[in-house]
């Protein structure tokens, strides 16, 4: 057992969780236990008719009928009770079990969103997902079903200790023994390290299907194009057969010990036969030890009810612990640190002091390293630099995406770190390259930029961003849903999207990555427009692609393998002669290719 | 009726192989077999409570034939062993080798199937098809099938057996089983509507839950305590809400129905004290029947607590169902020996019903040119280019290439013959080398490793750590965007295909790539019959033919001179992006 401080592990955390609706749980136990007390009513009537009869037998005339037939509603009526606070526990646990996952698949996507997003990429989203689908999905079962069915499992053997005790100590404790080996080997079976090992590749083999069935999925539409939709298949394929592969001999490899353990349970009988045996043989109280013997053999079912129960709670719980290790595992993740309190910048200049930067902490490579540099409230910084230079970089770090390794990133003066991420947000807008629109209408993917946004302020936005136009062309218009059939949006539409959704932010700094800024030459167009609004009198950084348009910015960067090589504008950069201008030089030749056939590249 | 073999019902139902409706039928006979070994232990106490009983009818009682019963007890047990040992490795063999099986057609058929359906339909759903349908198949198979039928078989057994000895007392013991059965069939209609409410609350939660964790970035960027996390919590609450119900509304009548099955305790009992007293029946059979009773309701109460995982089990199959029936393309493997493309009055609509994307065009794509297809966002440039390669069948009109139409054409013989270059590229899990290696499997290490350099792949690739050998995460998260394309032209290099379908925004990501990128396209389409999306009309000058296209139909076409006199479209498309192209922040 580990200690007490760490982190529970293990069944003590599935408790911990079970704990999330408390006084549900309680009632769901209590109901529990008096239903496995209840079920034992029945064959208590049955011992009682059995000793009533043998007592007078064989002279059925003498038969206390009435006596007899309220033993018998005695049985139906202890079934009853059994059934109805079964069901009254399972009630309780089932409205604690759907509380609690909804709790914790909150509480997983908020802690998602507030650790460094490189996780996710790391991570994968097929096994974020899978978590929220199926792991957290499995701790129903558990809340609902097992943990009644535990406590019933604990309550009952005592229970039915105490009675096989009671009633006659030498075959009670014959019948104990048989139930102490089928127990002793279910401990042996699962309690041991190699079928943790099973389980956990197991565990990583569902794994890997899983996330080879959403990359097959997703990649569908290129595979096709090469004509390898055999290769990803075959992946996947693979995947499929390795979980074959896997989980056969896994389920076969208790193929012995779970026979042994059916088998056994319902055989006590034969523990309890030859002590009746030497028993009988020297009685005196012949129908004393009938009648006895006779109850035993009738109540020796009920054991293998209850131990079946046992059995498949062991079996359950140990692929739902999984489960919730994986989950576990991000939980732990830590968060990135807010402080208490925001400090209030003055103004909204970013700066860049001496940053550093490591995507991987393993990884020696710094995506950025020593980078420092001041974007001035009203006016355009530009960042250039070769792909993989580090340009992207810098756009994640200013809304603290992920923190730096090494100095500090300040707006108005503050460092990021000492400002809440809800009120860093609100201070800063991005357009990214990569768009992510909603499946909700178009109004509303733009007012995530403001919800308090009234439906004028969206068209304004939207107009704005020059979107009016196209949304307006779509068959419901603004309220048309991203998704839906029919809606098709280019990329240029999109990019759109995206900056009126920053209009109708209307925050001081705007983090611009102008990449797709090229969707098509009339949409190049629109959207020159929609930017020039966006950045009027804003702290604009935008991460430059084309040189051209970021020729008369206020400051250019110019990144190359994480380090800040030139800053300046465009005038002095090309004085300098340095990296930028053989970068600018570069550029205007490629602007002048033009696509000829026998790959001659001929300059215009 | 035919003669011909017919799929069983059972077996279609459950949509299985002929292999795996055999091994159920086997894994059904098997737990049956069980099912009648675990009688052994009660025929042996039985035979012992005789044994019992003598003394109380002036017999004696034999200790001897006692051993006798304990031994026999023991070989009992030995069988009960060797039974359970049986069904457990067929019941569980079957439903893994089944779901194998279910996992690699579906995954197969989805592979067949034309690009409208990935069109129309969510990721989430296909792969919950895949995953999660197959899941509970293979739950069904070992867990309640076998289980279900064998328990009914033996159960019926035993019970015309007692039946056999004391009607009456097999009437006590069975009378409430049909009544319990009545209560679950009546409510099957409101088990089925909450089922598929809740499975179809399950599914929305699961899209939602993907939306989230895709778009964590806006998320995070917007103040994620926004609207969008509340779209997620709402799905997650329904979700929650209909689970409880369903639960519940499935919960009272299954436990109705055990209470009432139950009832045959009490019943038998009194029904066997009263016939007792009346000398009716023996001692020996009431006790029997005593045995019996405090037995069997388990096995038929598990049949009672199965049968709602059937409907599950139904909504699941319907849903695998609906995606197998989606018809894949097909198509004749004409060899193709000239590559003229030509569209006779083609029509085009992504959804019935829903407006035309491409509307009657007529236009002609010369073998060995370069063709560029120009226009504004939305006028059907990327569509009349996928139409090509028949990502979807035109609705009206011809579509032939060197004579043959597109559409009789097998899918991927029709890719044997063309290359991509898209900005979309979508990377696999594996490493740079075998996502290069996509564009020709058989290709040796030499070519895959000449068209890697060709597309100027090597001055990333010998950046990272293990070359081309380096991993690249889910979907080359870790690659840039310029990265991505020289690796998506070095797919298209080593595939050399004689069609070219090039989207030219490619090779313009970063001033540094685009030079690389141009070099790479330049061998790439050399000598070849080329289709290239336009969107900087100045690197399309020189293209043998230019067809502008505008709100679906050809505007325009001709060179770019030609174009140029016309003052039409293009000459106003390529007047703003000259003028664009001067513009700055």
């Amino acid at each position: 057992m580990k200690e007490n401080s760490k982190p529970k592990t293990g069944m003590a955390r599935l408790l911990q969780l079970a704990a999330t609706k408390k006084p549900l749980m309680i009632g769901s136990v209590i109901l529990s236990s008096l239903a496995s007390v209840a079920s034992f009513i029945p064959y208590l009537a049955i011992y009682y008719i059995v000793r009533e009869i043998l007592g007078v037998w064989p002279d059925a005339a003498a038969l206390d009928t009435a006596r007899l037939v309220r033993y018998g509603w005695l049985a139906f009526g202890g079934v009853v009770l059994n059934i109805l606070l079964y069901m009254g526990a399972l009630v309780c646990s089932h409205l604690a079990a759907f509380g609690t996952l909804y709790e914790l698949k909150v509480n997983f996507a908020t802690h998602l969103a507030k650790v460094p997003l490189g996780f996710h990429v790391v991570i994968g989203s097929g096994k974020l997902r899978k978590i929220m689908d199926e792991n957290i999905e499995k701790i129903e079962e558990f809340i609902a079903h097992q943990l009644p069915d535990m406590v019933a499992a604990v309550v009952a053997p005592v229970v039915m200790a105490v009675i096989l005790l009671t009633v006659d100590w030498r075959f009670g404790l014959a019948a104990l023994a048989g139930v102490a080996i089928a127990f002793g080997m279910q401990i042996a079976m699962y309690g041991n390290e190699g079928a943790k090992n099973m389980m956990d590749k197991y565990q990583k083999s569902m794994e890997d299907m899983n996330n080879a069935s959403v990359e097959y999925i997703r990649g569908i539409s290129v595979v096709k194009a090469f004509k390898q939709t055999v290769y990803s298949f075959r992946r996947l394929h693979d995947t499929i057969k390795a979980y074959t592969a896997m989980v056969i001999p896994y389920t076969l490899s208790w193929e012995n010990s779970f026979s042994l353990f059916t088998t056994l349970i319902n055989n006590i009988y034969l523990f309890i036969l030859p002590v009746g045996i030497l028993v009988g043989m020297n009685t005196a109280d012949f129908t004393g030890f009938a009648a006895t013997l006779i109850f035993y053999f009738i109540f020796v079912p009920a054991i293998a009810g209850i131990l079946m129960k046992v059995m498949y709670v062991n079996s359950n719980s140990m692929r739902i612990l999984n489960g919730v290790e994986a989950m576990d595992s991000l939980l732990a993740e830590p968060a990135l640190p807010q402080p208490a309190e925001s400090r209030q910048p003055a103004g909204h200049s970013v700066e860049f002091r001496e940053v550093a930067f490591s995507y991987d902490k393993d990884r020696e490579t710094a995506a950025l390293s020593g980078v420092s540099f001041t974007a001035r409230q009203g006016q355009v910084t530009a960042i250039v630099g070769p792909s993989g230079g580090g340009k992207s970089t810098i756009a994640h770090l200013i809304p603290r995406f992920f923190d730096v390794t090494e100095g500090s990133i300040a707006l108005g003066g503050v460092d990021t770190r000492q400002m809440k991420s809800g009120d860093l947000m609100n201070m800063v807008s991005f357009v990214f390259q990569d768009v992510f629109l909603f499946k909700q209408s178009i109004k509303d993917n733009i007012r995530m930029g403001n919800p308090a946004a009234t439906d004028e302020q969206v068209v304004a936005a939207a107009k704005a961003a020059q979107c009016h136009d196209f949304v307006n062309k779509l068959p419901r218009g603004y309220d048309t849903v991203i998704g839906t059939r029919g809606v098709h949006l280019s990329g240029g539409e999109r990019q759109r999207l995206a900056i009126a959704r920053a209009i109708v932010k209307d925050a001081p700094v705007i983090v611009l990555d102008e990449a797709t800024a090229f969707a098509d030459p009339e949409n190049e167009h629109l959207i020159q427009k929609a930017f020039e609004k966006l950045m009027k009198g804003k702290t604009v950084i935008i991460i430059a692609h084309r040189l051209s348009t970021i020729r008369s910015a206020d400051k250019i960067v110019v990144m190359d393998a994480g380090r800040v090589v030139e800053q300046g504008t465009h005038d002095e950069l090309l004085e300098r002669d340095g990296k930028y201008a053989v970068m600018w030089r570069t550029y205007n030749e490629t602007a002048s290719w033009t696509m000829q056939r026998e790959g001659r590249n001929v300059r215009v | 009726m035919s003669e011909n073999k017919k799929t069983p019902r059972l077996q279609n139902a459950l949509m299985l192989t002929d292999k795996g409706y055999r091994d159920l039928k086997g894994a059904i006979g098997a737990c049956t077999l069980t099912n009648f070994s675990m009688m052994i232990p009660a025929v042996v106490m039985i035979q012992v409570i005789v044994e019992l009983l003598g003394p109380f009818t002036g017999g004696e009682i034999s200790w001897s034939r006692m051993w006798l019963l304990f031994a026999a007890g023991i070989v009992g047990a030995v069988l009960v062993f060797l039974c359970n040992k049986n069904d457990y490795k067929k019941t569980y063999v079957v439903s893994y080798m089944e779901s194998e099986n279910a996992r690699t057609t579906l995954a197969e058929h989805i592979r067949k199937l034309p690009m409208s359906v990935f069109n129309s339909k969510d990721l989430s759903e296909l792969t919950t098809n895949m995953m999660g349908d197959v899941g509970t198949t293979e739950h069904v198979l070992s867990h309640v099938y076998p289980q279900l039928f064998s328990n009914a078989i033996s159960v019926t057994v035993i019970c015309l057996m007692i039946a056999f000895f004391d009607w009456r007392m097999a009437l006590a013991i069975f009378v409430s089983v049909p009544v319990a059965f009545l209560i679950i069939a009546a409510s099957r209609g409101i088990q089925r509507r909450l089922g598929k409410k809740h499975a179809e609350a399950k599914l929305a939660a699961s899209e939602q839950v993907q939306e989230y964790i895709e778009g964590l970035k806006v998320i995070k960027a917007c103040n994620m305590d926004g609207e969008r996390f509340a779209t997620l919590e709402n799905a997650l609450r329904t979700m929650r809400n209909l689970a409880i119900k369903f639960e519940f509304g499935v919960g009272v009548f299954v436990t109705g129905a055990q209470v009432v099955l139950q009832a045959g305790v009490g019943l038998t009992v009194f029904a066997g004290v009263t016939l007792l007293a009346g000398g009716q029946i023996g001692l020996i059979p009431m006790l029997m029947c005593l045995l019996i009773v405090t037995r069997i309701y388990g096995p038929i109460q598990t049949e009672l607590t199965l049968l709602p995982e059937l409907l599950y089990h139904q909504i699941a199959i319907k849903r695998m169902r609906a995606l197998m029936d989606y018809a894949p393309m097909e198509g004749a493997e004409t060899p193709l020996d000239d590559y003229d493309i030509r569209f006779d009055h083609v029509d085009f609509r992504y959804n019935q019903g829903g407006e035309e994307t491409i509307k009657d065009v007529s236009t002609a794509i010369p073998a060995d040119g370069i063709t560029a297809l120009v226009g504004p966002s939305g006028s059907g440039k990327s569509t009349l280019s996928r139409l090509i390669a028949r990502f979807w069948d035109v609705d009206g009109g011809k579509l032939s290439i060197g004579g043959v139409e597109v559409k009789g054409l097998d899918p991927e013989h029709l890719m044997g013959y063309m290359s991509f270059v898209f900005q979309d590229v979508v990377l696999f899990n594996d490493t740079i080398y075998n996502n290069i290696r996509i564009g020709n499997m058989d290709a040796t290490e030499e070519e895959v490793l000449a068209a890697a350099r060709a597309a100027r792949c090597d001055e990333f690739a010998d950046r990272l750590p293990q070359g081309y050998q380096t991993l690249l995460g889910e979907n080359g998260s870790t690659l840039s965007g310029g990265e991505r394309q020289r690796l998506s032209i070095a797919r298209a290099l080593l595939k050399d295909a004689p069609i070219v379908l090039l989207d030219e925004a490619t090779a313009s990501l970063d001033p540094e790539s685009e030079a690389s990128i141009q070099q790479a396209i330049g061998e790439l389409i050399a000598g070849k019959t080329v289709i290239v999306i336009a969107h900087r009309l100045r690197t399309i000058t020189a293209a043998d033919k230019i067809i502008v296209l505008e709100d679906g139909r050809v505007a325009e076409e001709g060179t770019h001179d030609d174009l140029l006199d016309q003052k039409g479209l293009y000459h106003r498309l390529f007047t703003i992006q000259q003028e664009s192209l001067g513009w700055s922040v």
